[in-house]
């Protein structure tokens, strides 16, 4: 019997260098020097049993960063410290707040974490560094799984509250009045994660926060905030916004930093004529094998719900034989809480070797050191990368991350642009907390928690108008100069902060009779084409078959089934403009800025085989029309166009272009892809003319078709950047889509004719 | 364009609150007013109703007094003193203990809001309550006529409230009362402090009592199955803020009469329910009372570890003929078990045995497990042990739940006792016992 000798990082390096399989595919291979530390002395005004702590710890010193946040939020600011993965940054916030509870047990703080992961993960760090230091501090999560004994010590008496923001929308805030003690002694705000409050998302907790300011006020206390950000263009403008509040920005970094050796690789063009690639998920399997096959614990990032599942099963299959099944594991948001919670114990204490996921784990939750870490596709903005790259590697030591381009226009960009992404400023995250629709739903919240009177503002959101509106439709009752909430409902329930449809599907797994159980939940608006009737859902590595989604009911029935295909649906929409607000002309074409309504709605769907990704046969969707009003950014071009180039050209002109344009206009407002969709009409209701929509996909839109209209001359050129860099022929799946003859041509003719060019066929 | 119309184009997309009935909306006059000129002051004075200002704003004071001969349902309102005086003479604790109370001391109390979730949006714009004062019952509802004039009912409420020591409520622990508690601390700068009140919750009571033989524990359905008080023409609670609504943009008060005739019957049929709830548990040896009563009685009692009384409740039970008496008898025996009286024990299960009625398998373990700690008759163990058994596995073939646990803590039982039997002195297995011990 042969012993197989188990490689090392740097042999496995060394490999994926020389052997041609994986050599010729590396087009971009950076490394990253370590970085040394730069640490400052504990700032003087430091309580004795805190430093007592932190050299217990062998922490003899502070890193920078955390030395000027400390040194600010004492000196009565609020402060946004910008630090990558593992710099300790949570120390940012730790220690001016156990610094003020050690003077003042009175003292309240309230720690916000985007999910209840996170929170857990907090607490238990946050309660070693108590106990060490020795200080009667009582710090508690508050969430759904907290008890309703223990939530009364809490209220009562908890100095550090950990929780969500959904859980201060729905279960705090409307139930102030149980919290008086917490409210009048509230000091700080800590909002771990910042940079995730964009979109929707951050719209709606910006509003959250401005309840929460308003409940303070009435309490008589004004909190500091605290906010701890990844890497973004703006961190100051969004902790600005989101809190309405003057923002110090921190950002000197000093924590250190191992060697990381980044590596972009593009699979082989397998089709060279149509320019199509290898599948680059199971490029990333044969990479993440590597690693995995010689022990070393990996994490392999995919795009959808879908990959990770189906990488799941490819890397069980495989690596069973070595590590046994329960080694590597899927993560992702249709899981539940509890599941989740193992897999990450899991990965600290090293029993899982290896994770797949989806962003879910990007965020900061604590899963220890990974070594290295396997990007499928481009994640889709700058700081994203970043942020899942900093999964592997931390203080010392070599780390690997290695991006595997997909097909996709923007993958293929940036593969190729690797300066774009080591070079460029990452992105900006963008919030628009006065949306209408959001607005009007937190404004409802908030009469509900305390009455409006006449002159009041909500941050800095004028409402009288609204509040008159809602005096109309009855929700509330107006008397002597002020609103009430006058209804029976209790509008903080239906209300999500997460999802753009209000309620999610619920997915139930009816397999074995009379053991029927939950095992996952979905947004309303992705169930119309993951959860359709015969739709494949993965769960776990498992393969399940809708039974039935009732759309009404908002749940699924799902039934256990092995087969060898997964499904893909169609979405259906139609657009049409309501309302032009703004617009301005280049020669023969309009941009144009205003209110759309949308009807969408899933027609068919496909079943596509897993090792050939062929059509194995299809079936129609029968689910109601969606209907949405939002913003949009469009692109009307000449009646004339016509004429020159045929009607049927400029049709395939508009949809290469609006490929094209799907992937590039994300990157420039920095939103994931499926907030902002792309259609191309050729006659547009509204004008009659060819026409290309940029929408956001939210009620009321969240700011990016707005931006996109303000940046489209950038947004054009960097297109046709994409369209001439790409090698292919005459179109391809990289760039605009379909690789009929001259689709590639047509859509840089409308591209220049987009940018005030003529109709020029070269 | 226009916000508003804006919004009437989102309105597809905003989340809507209950569908109420829409009117047109009678702008309020901004004047403050004065005790003569509030609207439809005439109707409210028929409805026995007349304003209280404070602070420049008035709230509405609806009074109603009873002689205490009053007869509402089964009992006159002056019967309470005679429950007073039977918790007084009885010695014994309970949650519904009003021992050392006068009459006076005990506000029966319930709210009317806005809403049925808890939340600090939730209005309560009635209070309501009765109280005995002196030869007469009064019923008095401070009614809020608009929100704005939260700080007057607060003080008008608690200027009465405080004459009172504990509340008497259905359901006021966990609803009402904190409700009230929440929309004070909203304007706690404004008025004085909420008292600290005894509380006895008749709800959890009704539950112990009713439980199985109601559909549900309702007020209203008490009412009618066990107190003999008739509504007429009843507005369902539920609508009460529906009706309140209405009545904030009309100010009319026929709109809101059936809520305030509604929170009368409560509040005086707390009184009925207090009373009754108390002879039960008092006198349940005289009273009419059911054998599902007195057994439900017995429990109580049990719960709350006053043995002695639950031991006379249980036993009454377990003399009569009434298909409860096995388990009456159950129960009695686990608490001479518990008093060591094991000879008391057996004696009562086994003459559970010997009835013509199913007994269930517990008797016997129960039986077993005396004779074999306590007694050391084996052989009796073994008999009782293997009847049980016999009778399980017979039922488990009707009821697929049956676990193998429960199987093989059978066979393990068996098996000690047989091994116990035959002169082998077995080491107590401590896992096969656990699972009935």
């Amino acid at each position: 019997m042969e012993m197989i000798r188990k490689k090392q990082i740097g042999e496995i390096l060394d490999y994926l260098k020389t052997e041609e399989r994986f050599a010729r595919n590396i087009v971009h291979w950076r490394t990253i020097p370590s970085r040394e530390a730069k640490s400052v002395p504990f700032p003087a005004g430091l309580d004795q049993r805190i430093q007592d702590a932190l050299i217990r710890r062998g922490i003899p010193a502070l890193y920078t960063h955390q030395e000027t946040s400390f040194r600010h939020v004492m000196a009565g600011k609020s402060i946004v410290a910008v630090t990558p993965t593992a710099s300790g940054k949570s120390m940012c916030y730790h220690l001016p707040v156990l610094q003020t509870l050690s003077e003042d047990t009175q003292a309240r703080a309230l720690y916000l974490f985007p999910t209840k992961a996170l929170a857990q993960d907090q607490k238990s760090e946050l309660h070693e560094l108590i106990n060490e230091m020795g200080l009667s501090i009582k710090s508690e999560t508050y969430d759904g799984d907290t008890p309703a004994q223990i939530r009364q010590t809490v209220r009562k008496a908890g100095n550090i509250v950990i929780t969500n923001p959904d859980m201060l929308h729905s279960a705090i805030l409307p139930h102030h009045t149980k919290w008086v003690s917490f409210f009048e002694h509230l000091k700080y705000v800590v909002i771990d994660e910042l940079h995730t409050y964009r979109g929707v998302f951050g719209s709606h907790v910006a509003n959250v926060i401005r309840r929460l300011k308003r409940i303070c006020a009435f309490y008589g206390s004004q909190p500091q905030f605290i906010c701890t950000s990844a890497t973004i263009a703006n961190p100051r403008e969004l902790a600005e916004q989101l809190t309405e509040e003057h923002v110090e920005l921190v950002d000197n970094n000093g924590a250190p930093a191992g060697t990381k050796h980044f590596l972009f690789y593009n699979p082989p063009v397998v089709n060279r004529q149509l320019n199509i690639r290898r599948s680059a998920t199971l490029e990333a399997r044969d990479i993440t094998e590597q690693f995995l096959a010689n022990g070393i614990q990996t994490i392999l990032f995919a795009r959808s719900r879908v990959r990770v599942e189906i990488l799941l099963t490819y890397l069980q299959e495989l690596i069973k034989r070595k590590l046994g099944p329960k080694k590597i594991q899927g993560y992702r948001g249709g899981y539940l809480p509890s599941q989740r919670r193992e897999i990450e114990r899991g990965l600290r204490s090293g029993e899982i070797m290896g994770v797949v996921s989806t962003n879910a784990l990007e965020l900061g939750v604590d899963i220890g050191q990974l070594q290295v870490c396997v990007i499928t596709g481009y994640p889709g903005s700058v700081a994203s990368t970043w942020q899942q790259a900093g999964r592997a590697g931390r203080r010392q030591g070599e780390s690997v991350v290695v991006m595997v381009g997909s097909s996709t226009p923007l993958d293929q960009y940036v593969i190729g642009h690797p300066e774009y992404f080591f070079d460029r400023s990452p992105e900006t995250a963008r919030i628009n907390p006065d949306n209408l629709i959001i607005l009007v739903d937190h404004l409802k919240c908030a009469a509900y928690e305390l009455p409006f009177k006449e002159g009041d503002r909500f941050g800095s959101a004028e409402i009288m108008e609204i509040l008159e509106f809602l005096t109309e439709e009855q929700v509330l009752h107006f008397s002597r100069g002020k609103w009430f909430w006058m209804n029976d409902s209790f509008p903080a329930h239906n209300i999500s902060l997460r999802s753009a449809s209000q309620e999610n599907v619920v997915i139930i797994d009816i397999s074995e009779r009379g053991n029927e159980r939950v095992i996952g939940e979905m947004d309303r608006f992705s169930s119309m084409t993951l959860l359709h009737d015969e739709a494949i859902y993965l769960h776990q590595g498992t393969q399940y078959q809708v039974e039935k989604l009732d759309y009404e009911e908002k749940k699924a029935y799902v039934r256990e089934v092995q087969v060898d295909y997964y499904t893909d649906a169609n979405l259906a929409v139609q657009l049409k403009v309501l309302e032009e607000d703004q617009t301005r002309s280049h020669a023969e074409t309009a941009f144009a800025y205003g209110e759309v309504s949308v009807h969408a709605m899933a027609t068919i769907f496909k079943k596509i085989k897993f090792e050939t990704h062929e059509n194995i046969g299809s079936g129609p969707i029968h689910l109601p029309e969606e209907e949405l009003h939002t913003n949009a950014a469009w692109i009307s071009f000449s009646n004339s166009l016509l004429e020159t180039i045929g009607t049927e050209d400029v049709e395939r002109g508009l949809v290469g272009l609006a490929h094209v344009l799907q992937h590039v206009a994300p990157l420039f407002v920095m939103c994931d892809p499926m907030d902002l969709h792309v259609i191309p009409q050729r006659k547009a209701v509204h004008s009659q003319q060819p026409t290309i929509f940029l929408y956001d996909r939210y009620p009321g839109g969240i700011g990016l078709s707005e931006q996109v209209y303000k940046e489209m001359e950038t947004i054009l050129l960097q297109a046709e950047q994409l369209i001439t860099s790409c090698p292919c022929e005459s179109g391809c799946p990289s760039c605009v889509g379909a690789a009929d003859d001259g689709s590639k041509e047509l859509a840089m003719t409308l591209l220049r004719v987009a940018q005030g060019g003529s109709t020029y066929v070269s | 364009m226009s916000l508003k119309s804006k919004l009437q184009r989102m309105k597809g997309h905003l989340v809507k609150e209950s569908d109420q009935q829409k009117q047109e909306v009678p702008r309020e006059s901004e004047q403050e007013p004065s005790a003569a000129d509030i609207p439809f002051a005439r109707q409210w004075q028929e409805l026995q109703a007349k304003p209280y200002v404070w602070d420049g704003e008035h709230v509405m004071l609806r009074e109603v007094r009873y002689p205490v001969t009053h007869q509402h349902g089964s009992y006159t309102f002056a019967q309470l003193h005679e429950a007073i005086a039977a918790w007084e003479a009885s010695g014994r604790q309970h949650p519904l203990s009003s021992a050392g109370r006068k009459a006076e001391d005990l506000l029966f109390f319930d709210t009317e809001t806005t809403g049925l979730s808890g939340g600090a949006g939730n209005t309560v714009f009635l209070l309501g309550y009765s109280r005995l004062e002196g030869d007469e019952v009064v019923m008095r509802q401070h009614f809020l006529p608009g929100p704005h004039a939260e700080v007057t009912l607060y003080h008008s409420f608690l200027e009465q409230a405080q004459k009172s020591s504990h509340l008497v409520t259905f359901n006021g622990k966990s609803f009402d009362w904190p409700q009230v508690k929440t929309r004070h601390t909203l304007i706690r700068d404004q008025v004085s402090a909420l008292p600290t009140f005894g509380h006895l919750d008749l709800l959890h009571g009704a539950r112990r009592l009713w439980k199985d033989e109601l559909e549900s524990c309702r007020l209203s359905l008490i009412e009618q199955e066990k107190l003999q008080v008739t509504r007429e023409d009843d507005l369902p609670g539920f609508l009460a803020p529906i009706r309140y609504f209405d009545f904030l943009h009309s100010q009319d008060p026929s709109v809101i009469e059936g809520v305030l005739r509604h929170n009368e019957l409560d509040v005086l049929s707390l009184i009925t329910l207090y009373t009754h709830i108390t002879r039960l548990i008092l006198w349940h040896e005289q009273e009419q009372v059911s054998h599902e009563e007195r057994f439900a009685i017995a429990r109580w009692y049990d719960a709350l570890g006053d043995q002695e009384a639950a031991m006379k409740a249980y036993a009454i039970v377990a003399n009569s003929e009434h298909s409860w008496n096995v388990r009456a008898k159950l129960a009695l025996g686990q608490l001479y078990k518990k008093q060591k009286d094991f000879s008391q024990a057996l004696l009562v299960w086994e003459s559970c045995m010997q009835g013509t009625r199913f007994v269930p398998e517990e008797v016997y373990i129960e039986a077993a497990k005396l004779c074999e700690h306590q007694f050391k008759d084996w052989e009796k163990a073994l008999f009782y042990t293997k009847k049980a058994y016999d009778q399980w596995k017979q039922r488990a073939t009707l009821l697929r739940q049956k676990t193998r646990a429960e199987a093989q803590a059978y066979e393990k039982r068996i098996a000690r006792l047989e091994g116990k039997l035959s002169g082998i002195a077995e080491e107590e297995d401590e896992m096969g016992s656990l699972f009935f011990d």
